[in-house]
């Protein structure tokens, strides 16, 4: 395995483990966490955070019957789950996983964006408002330049790129602001699956690139 | 205590909109608190032997926490009620799956809660189905486990975490606080603590850098 570069920053891991952050940027920043064993370490300290503060929080009251009620529903049989049948999600070159952080979300197919770029729209059911999608590029290709109005983050899934700051590789994790101008492109050799969350708009230079951004809801 | 850098480094202290709540007490209310390893060997006791009078005292050192961090974060009452027992039958029935070596039960049972907050988001977000017509449903992904060297390397004692919080500025413990009790606590940290909104992350960052440091020198 690669070595991981590029982690989420402290108030993301601190707002993941506290279980505060909007959809999109949980589910990015889970994904990173699943795949980083140094910020799941990180992260296990900071829950210790949340259990030391809920050891020291003054308690609620409770009906009086809170105890007797869930005595009665650890008797009750257990409801039969649902077999849903499911379609798998759809494949990643060996190597690559989806995250599990994705779990009960919904994914498009692979779809045309331009040569060598392929991008699958990710819906979360329970908050539309996440802007999340999957993109694939092949090797030696770029996206347009662009920034962002606001905040895109970025999880590495497979492969690697170099944005004129640093290379990423698979497990990096990446947060551009309106700050960050760049040119993502990928390395010769081998396509590249990132997996990203978009608050605000992605912002491309040119007319054309513009016209993609539009195609794509970015 | 000693002053550490952050501490001294922070802005003169504004006034607060309330007293700082004291949560990282070791006074008697803490004595009255059963130790880590009592409420580890309830859980056992629940996870090998369907122990009632264990889950009791568990239900009891721990319902009315729970709803009261539900409740913080803005959970109304009856809501809280209902996620508190939901989250106790939860420990009841994943017992057999709490690691002592993993996580202290107070973390355990701050976890459970926390993701049991967030399902009712979801719940409450309602199943939209997706607008496309050649979407894949990723419920077939499976759920996180942990591999066993990790759980064995992971250990960190609430006690640990509870000490070095003690060496922390107010405001730092504050900023936790508030990151893990309020809905909007960017909102609220800002409020609490006087400083400008643009400021806030810097400060978190500050907060749990300075915890890790004091974690790091702990032995």
């Amino acid at each position: 395995m690669t070595t991981i570069r590029h982690h989420p920053d402290d108030e993301l891991l601190l707002g993941l483990a506290a279980g505060r952050l909007p959809t999109g940027t949980a589910l990015v920043v889970a994904a990173h966490v699943e795949q980083c064993a140094h910020c799941r370490s990180q992260m296990r300290d900071l829950e210790a955070v949340g259990g030391v503060l809920l050891e020291d929080v003054e308690g609620a009251e409770l009906r009086p019957d809170a105890l007797v009620r869930t005595m009665a529903m650890i008797d009750a049989p257990s409801k039969p789950t649902s077999t849903r049948v499911v379609a798998g999600p759809p494949p990643l070159p060996v190597g690559a996983q989806w995250p599990k952080a994705l779990a009960g979300c919904v994914a498009t197919r692979w779809r045309w964006i331009g040569p060598g770029m392929r991008w699958s729209r990710i819906t979360v059911p329970w908050d539309p408002s996440a802007n999340m999608f999957l993109l694939r590029i092949a090797p030696g290709k770029y996206l347009p330049q662009h920034t962002h109005s606001e905040l895109e983050l970025t999880q590495v899934l497979y492969g690697n790129f170099h944005d004129g700051r640093a290379p990423f590789g698979a497990g990096d994790f990446d947060a551009a602001d309106p700050t960050v101008h760049h040119q993502p492109v990928v390395q010769d050799g081998c396509e590249c699956i990132c997996l990203a969350s978009v608050q605000g708009r992605v912002l491309f230079d040119g007319f054309i690139a513009r016209q993609l951004g539009a195609l794509v809801g970015m | 205590m000693a002053p550490n850098a952050e501490a001294m480094n922070a802005d003169p202290a504004p006034l607060r909109a309330r007293p700082v709540l004291s949560v990282v007490s070791d006074g008697p209310q803490a004595s009255a608190l059963p130790c880590a390893d009592d409420l580890a060997a309830l859980v056992s006791a629940v996870a090998t032997a369907s122990d009632r009078q264990a889950f009791a005292l568990l239900f009891k050192h721990f319902a009315p926490r729970v709803k009261s961090y539900l409740m913080r974060g803005g959970t109304p009452d009856q809501q809280a009620e209902d996620l508190t027992q939901e989250a106790m039958v939860t420990l009841w029935r994943k017992a057999a799956q709490f690691d002592a070596r993993h996580a202290s039960v107070s973390t355990w049972v701050f976890a459970i809660a926390r993701n049991l907050r967030i399902d009712a988001f979801r719940r409450a977000g309602g199943g939209q189905q997706a607008a496309f017509d050649d979407g894949f449903d990723l419920d077939s992904l499976p759920h996180e486990t942990l591999s066993p060297d990790e759980a064995l390397s992971s250990a960190r004692a609430t006690t640990e975490v509870r000490v070095a919080m003690r060496a922390l500025s107010a405001d730092q413990v504050q900023v936790l606080r508030l990151s893990f009790y309020e809905d909007q606590p960017h909102a609220q940290i800002a409020r609490e603590l006087g400083i400008p909104l643009g400021t806030v992350k810097s400060r978190i960052r500050g907060a749990v850098s300075q915890l890790r440091r004091l974690l790091n020198v702990t032995p």
